[in-house]
C-alpha cells in the first residue's frame, strides 16, 4: 500500500479513466469529473495528475483519432493498468473496512 | 462569425509551445483547442480567449514543463542557499560598506517610491468619475492676438439646443458661479455658489454622505460639500436645516439643505462648495437672458451615450457656429466648437482659458519630468557607490573565487553568484527604501505642499513596480562588478599575482561622475535658496508693504467707508477703483487701424497712482476725472514696448468704437506674482459709480492697526456683510511660501546627493587605506609627519577632484541656468560665482571626508598596523 501513493484527486481521475473506457481522453475526463464534482477544474490539474499516474504506472496511454475540432491534433486515450486497478480496489477495500468499523467503534465507545 | 475570430489567441499558444514538454504538446494543445471551441459556443469569443490564456498559465506545472538546460544549470537550490549565506556573511563582515550600499540604494528606492506615488496621484486626477469618458466640456477656439486659443466658455443657449437636436446627448449640465453671502445664524461668509442643472450629480460622481441627489431638481434645495457642512454646522447632520443665500444686498433666498457630499477624492480638478438649481439664476439675476447668443455660460457639460458619439456631434456643430458668429461682433467670432472629455480635461485645463476647472496637472507633469531626472540620478549615485565598493572589496574575495573556479564553477556561475548576492543586498535596501519612502519622503512632501497623495501600500501596481525597480537596480549595480571579477583566471588568482581594485580607472570615473552630480545638486540648492531671497526683495513695481484694500459692493458703501477712514490719522491716502492690482482686471481688446491687441484694463479713481505708489516714466497723470480725461489712458512700459511705440504719448486706439489717447506711461509693475509674465496693462479713469475697491496707503509700521480700524469700521457699518479685504502684500496668495518650498526641496535633494557621493568616497578611501595599513605604518616609523601622509593619501585624488571640477562647474552653470529659465519668468541673474560657491562647498566636504581617514591613520599605532595578518 505504502508504495502506491495515490492522492485523493489522483484517485478520482483514475476512477474516471476506468469508467470512461474508450472515451478517456483529457477533455472528456475533465468534463466528466466537473459534472460529478460540480466544480470547475483546470486542464493543468487534470493533465499533471494523468502524467504523474502514468509515471507511477497506474495508467497507460496511446494516441487516438484526430478530429477537426482539435485542429487536426490527435487525442491521447488513457487506460488503467492492472496495477492501477489493483490499487483502486485496495483503496476501496480499506475504505469499506473503515466504514464497517465505524458503528462498532461508536457502540463500544458508548458502552464505556 | 468572422473566420479569424475562430482561432485561439496566438501568444498564449506560443508560450505553451515554448514551455510544455515536447511529447505532451500535441495532446494538450488539442485538448485546449477543443475546450476553446466549446467555450466560444457557450460564451463570447473574448471570454473564451481569456479562459484559454488563463488555462495555459495554469498548465505551468513542474511535471509538465520541459527541462530547461540553462535553468537547471543556474538554479541549483543548494548552490543558491550557499550564495545567500555567503552574501549575508559578507554583509555582516564589513558593516560600514554594507551600510553605505544599503543606505544608498534605500535612499534611491525611497525616492523612486515617492516618484511612483506622485505619478499615480497626478494621473488618477478626476478618474473617479464613472462617466469620465462620456461627459464632455463644451469649449470653443477663437483667434486672439493672431493665435488660436481655446476657451472653456459656451454660448448660453447651446446646451439646451444640443439636447434637443442630438438624440445622442443624454444629459446636459450648465454651470454658473456667483459670489454670494451665505448666512446661517451667526455664521456669515462670502462664498462662491454653483448654479447647475439637476443632472450635475448624475453626470459627475460625487456620492452624497447624507441626503438624496435627486433633490437638486427642487429649486429650493441646496447641496453642500463636506467642508462647508463642517464650517456651518460642525459635526451634526445638517439635512433639513436652512441657509440664507444673499445674491446681492437686497436679493436673498432661503434654501433647504437636502444633500451633503462625501469628502472629495484629493486628486480632482473639479468640485463644488454649494450647488443650487440652475433656475435660481433668474432669481439671482432678474432679466438674465438664457437665449442670448452673445453671452456665455461659464461651462456647459454634455453627456453622450457612447464615447464615439461625440464625433457625430462635433460634425454637426457648424450651424451653431454660424448662429453664434452672427450674433456677436466680428472680433469675438469663434473658429470652432470642440469637446473635451472629462477624463483628460485635467491635462488640458491649463491651456484652456476661463474654464471652470481648478489648476490642472500641467505643472505636475512638468514636475514629473524633473523628478524622473532626479530619481535616475539618485539611482546612478547609489549604483556607482555599489559598483565602486564591490570592485574595491573584491580583492579580498579573490581567493574564494579561485577556489570556486577550481572546484568547477564556470564564469557564468560566478556572475550568477555575484548577481544573486546583489539581489540580497537590493532586497534589504528595498525594505528600508519602502519604509523610507512611505514614512519619510512622502509625508515630507505632502507636508510641504499641504495635500495628500493618498498613497497606500495596498496598490497592486506598486508591487509590480517595486520588484521591477529592485531587479533593475540589482542588475545595473551588479553586472559590471560581476563581469569584471569573474574575468580573472584561476591560476593567476591562486598564484597571487593579480593586483587590482585600487587602480581601476572605472572606479575613478564613477567617483568623478558622482562629484559632478553632487556639484549640480548643490548649485541648484544654493541658487533656489538665493533666488527665493532675491524675489522676496524684488520690487513689485509699486508699494505693496503699506497698502491695505477692501472690496466694496457699491459706490455708497465706498463713500461711507471713505468718510470714516478719511478721519483716521494713520491713513495717508485713499483711493477707489473699479479693478484692483493683484485682484482683478478687465481683459480688453484694443482696435488699431491695422490690428487688434489684447490688454489688461484697470479703471481707477483720482488718487490711485499716489496710493499704490505707481511711478510715471513719461507723460502726465490723469487730471480731469469728470471731463476731458475720460478718454485718456496711461499705459505701462510693457504695452508701449509690445506695440513698439517709439513715442507712446499721443497714440490713439479704439475700445468699443470710442477713441482713447495715451497721455502717460507708467513704470512696469507685477500684478500677479513673478510666476506670470508682465502683461500689457493700461489705466483709464473710473466713474465713481463703478468703484468696487477701496485702497488705503497708511503710515509705515501702522499697517496692522490701520487694518484693524478698517475692519472695525466695516463691522459697524455693515454687520450683515462679511469683510472682504486684506494686505496688499498678501494678494499673491502663497507665492512666497511656494518659493520657499522650491528652495527646501532642492536643499533636500542636494543633501541626499552629497551624502551619497560622500559615502561613496568615504568607502573608497577607507578601503584604499585599509589595504595600505602596513605601508603607512612603515612610513610613520620612518618619520613621516602629518603633511607627508596627507599628501600621500590625497595624491590619488588630486587629478580626480580637479578634473571633475573642470567638468562640473560649466555643466552646473548651464544646468541651473536652463532650469531657472524654464521654471521662472523672473529670476536672479545666474553668475559663475554661485557655481564656484557650490564647488568650494563640495571641495570642503570632500576634504572633510578624506580627513577623517587621515586622522584615523595618524592616530593608529604603527606597531599594531605592522602586526596585522
Amino acid at each position: 500500500m505504502k508504495k502506491t501513493k495515490l492522492g485523493e484527486f489522483e484517485e478520482l481521475v483514475l476512477l474516471t479513466v476506468a469508467a470512461l473506457q474508450q472515451d478517456a481522453y483529457g477533455v472528456e475526463i475533465k468534463r466528466e469529473l466537473e459534472s460529478r464534482l460540480k466544480e470547475k477544474l483546470s486542464v493543468g490539474s487534470i493533465q499533471s495528475a494523468l502524467k504523474r499516474m502514468e509515471d507511477k504506472g497506474f495508467l497507460t496511454s496511446q494516441f487516438g483519432e484526430a478530429t477537426a475540432k482539435r485542429g487536426g491534433k490527435r487525442k491521447r486515450i488513457y487506460a488503467t493498468t492492472s496495477h492501477g486497478r489493483k490499487v483502486l480496489e485496495e483503496m476501496k477495500d480499506i475504505r469499506t473496512q473503515l466504514w464497517s468499523a465505524i458503528p462498532k467503534l461508536a457502540f463500544e465507545l458508548k458502552a464505556i | 462569425m468572422k473566420p479569424q475570430a475562430l482561432h485561439p489567441p496566438k501568444w498564449p499558444l506560443k508560450f505553451l509551445r515554448f514551455f510544455l514538454k515536447e511529447e505532451y504538446l500535441e495532446e494538450i494543445e488539442g485538448d485546449m483547442e477543443e475546450i476553446f471551441y466549446e467555450n466560444v459556443e457557450r460564451f463570447s469569443v473574448r471570454k473564451a480567449k481569456r479562459i484559454y490564456a488563463w488555462e495555459i498559465i495554469k498548465l505551468l506545472r513542474p511535471n509538465l514543463i520541459r527541462n530547461f538546460e540553462f535553468v537547471n544549470q543556474l538554479l541549483q537550490y543548494s548552490m543558491l542557499k550557499n550564495y545567500f549565506k555567503v552574501s549575508v556573511r559578507g554583509l555582516l563582515k564589513s558593516p560600514v560598506n554594507s551600510f553605505i550600499n544599503i543606505f544608498g540604494l534605500a535612499a534611491a528606492i525611497g525616492f523612486c517610491i515617492f516618484f511612483y506615488a506622485f505619478v499615480v496621484y497626478t494621473y488618477k486626477r478626476d478618474q473617479f468619475h464613472e462617466n469620465k469618458d462620456v461627459v464632455f466640456l463644451s469649449t470653443f477656439t477663437a483667434s486672439r492676438e493672431g493665435a488660436l486659443r481655446q476657451y472653456g466658455l459656451s454660448p448660453r443657449p447651446l446646451g439646451e439646443l444640443l439636447k434637443q437636436d442630438f438624440p445622442q446627448v443624454t444629459n446636459i449640465c450648465r454651470v454658473e458661479d456667483r459670489n454670494v453671502i451665505v448666512k446661517h445664524g451667526d455664521n456669515i461668509f462670502n462664498e462662491r455658489i454653483r448654479f447647475v442643472d439637476p443632472a450635475f450629480l448624475d453626470m459627475f460622481t460625487f456620492p452624497l454622505k447624507w441626503g438624496v441627489s435627486a433633490s437638486l431638481s427642487d429649486v429650493n434645495s441646496i447641496v453642500i460639500s463636506e467642508p462647508m457642512a463642517e464650517k456651518y454646522f460642525g459635526d451634526e447632520n445638517p439635512i433639513g436645516q436652512s441657509l440664507l443665500v444673499k445674491f446681492s444686498a437686497e436679493n436673498g433666498k432661503e434654501f433647504k439643505i437636502t444633500g451633503v457630499a462625501n469628502k472629495f477624492p484629493s486628486s480632482r480638478s473639479f468640485d463644488f462648495h454649494f450647488l443650487i438649481n440652475f433656475e435660481n439664476l433668474r432669481t439671482a439675476q432678474p432679466g438674465f437672458d438664457l437665449h442670448d447668443w452673445s453671452a456665455f455660460h461659464q461651462a456647459t457639460f454634455i453627456q453622450v451615450a457612447q464615447p464615439s458619439d461625440i464625433k457625430i456631434i462635433e460634425a454637426g456643430m457648424d450651424k451653431y457656429k454660424r448662429t453664434q458668429n452672427e450674433s456677436v461682433e466680428k472680433e469675438w467670432a469663434i473658429a470652432a466648437f470642440q469637446f473635451e472629455p472629462l477624463a483628460t480635461a485635467h491635462i488640458k485645463t491649463d491651456e484652456i482659458r476661463e474654464d471652470v476647472f481648478r489648476e490642472g496637472t500641467h505643472s505636475n507633469i512638468t514636475s514629473i519630468k524633473f523628478l524622473t531626472g532626479v530619481c535616475i540620478l539618485m539611482m546612478l549615485l547609489a549604483c556607482f557607490n555599489y559598483i565602486n565598493i564591490a570592485i574595491s572589496t573584491s580583492v579580498k574575495r579573490l581567493k574564494e573565487l579561485g577556489v570556486r573556479k577550481t572546484i568547477g564553477a564556470t564564469r557564468k556561475l560566478v556572475i550568477v553568484q555575484f548577481l544573486s548576492e546583489n539581489i540580497v543586498v537590493t532586497f534589504f535596501a528595498m525594505i528600508f527604501g519602502i519604509l523610507l519612502g512611505w514614512l519619510v519622503v512622502i509625508p515630507w512632501f505632502e507636508g510641504l505642499w499641504h495635500f495628500s497623495m493618498e498613497f497606500s501600500l495596498n496598490d497592486p501596481r506598486l508591487w509590480v513596480y517595486l520588484p521591477i525597480i529592485m531587479l533593475i537596480t540589482a542588475i545595473a549595480s551588479g553586472i559590471y562588478p560581476a563581469i569584471y571579477i569573474s574575468r580573472f583566471q584561476t591560476v593567476t588568482i591562486l598564484k597571487g599575482s593579480v593586483k587590482f581594485g585600487q587602480k581601476n580607472p572605472i572606479t575613478k570615473i564613477f567617483l568623478g561622475f558622482q562629484l559632478v552630480l553632487a556639484c549640480m545638486f548643490i548649485t541648484s540648492a544654493i541658487v533656489f535658496t538665493m533666488n527665493g531671497d532675491y524675489l522676496a526683495n524684488r520690487s513689485w513695481g509699486y508699494s505693496n508693504r503699506d497698502v491695505i484694500y477692501t472690496a466694496v459692493e457699491s459706490e455708497s458703501v465706498f463713500q461711507q467707508l471713505n468718510d470714516v477712514m478719511q478721519r483716521n490719522p494713520k491713513v495717508l491716502s485713499i483711493s477707489g477703483s473699479a479693478q484692483h492690482i493683484g485682484k482683478n482686471h478687465q481683459t480688453t481688446i484694443l482696435h488699431f487701424p491695422d490690428k487688434e491687441f489684447e490688454a489688461d484694463r484697470l479703471s481707477v479713481g483720482p488718487t490711485y497712482f499716489n496710493t499704490m505708489g505707481i511711478e510715471l516714466v513719461s507723460g502726465r497723470a490723469f487730471k480731469d476725472f469728470e471731463g476731458s480725461d475720460r478718454n485718456a489712458v496711461i499705459v505701462n512700459e510693457t504695452m508701449a514696448k509690445n506695440l513698439s511705440w517709439v513715442n507712446p504719448i499721443g497714440q490713439q486706439f479704439k475700445i468699443d468704437s470710442i477713441t482713447y489717447e495715451v497721455v502717460g506711461v507708467a513704470k512696469d509693475f507685477h500684478s500677479y506674482s513673478f510666476f506670470s509674465l508682465l502683461r500689457p496693462t493700461f489705466f483709464t479713469v473710473a466713474d465713481k459709480n463703478d468703484f468696487r475697491f477701496l485702497a488705503l496707503k497708511v503710515s509705515r509700521e501702522q499697517e496692522q492697526s490701520a487694518f484693524e480700524d478698517l475692519k472695525k469700521a466695516w463691522a459697524t457699518l455693515y454687520p450683515e456683510i462679511p469683510f472682504n479685504g486684506g494686505y496688499q502684500e498678501n494678494v499673491w496668495g502663497n507665492y512666497y511660501e511656494q518659493m520657499g518650498i522650491h528652495g527646501h526641496v532642492w536643499r533636500v535633494f542636494a543633501s541626499v546627493a552629497v551624502i551619497l557621493a560622500m559615502l561613496g568616497l568615504y568607502g573608497l578611501v577607507a578601503i584604499n587605506i585599509s589595504g595600505r595599513v602596513k605601508e603607512f605604518s612603515i612610513r610613520k616609523i620612518l618619520g613621516a609627519n602629518y603633511k607627508n601622509i596627507t599628501n600621500n593619501i590625497f595624491k590619488q585624488y588630486y587629478v580626480l577632484i580637479i578634473g571633475s571640477l573642470f567638468v562640473s562647474v560649466p555643466l552646473s552653470f548651464i544646468f541651473i541656468k536652463s532650469v531657472l529659465d524654464f521654471a521662472y519668468d523672473y529670476h536672479m541673474p545666474v553668475t559663475i560665482w554661485v557655481v564656484m560657491m557650490a564647488a568650494s562647498l563640495l571641495i570642503a566636504v570632500v576634504i572633510a571626508t578624506v580627513a577623517t581617514q587621515i586622522i584615523k591613520v595618524f592616530k593608529a599605532n604603527p606597531v599594531e598596523g605592522l602586526k596585522t595578518e
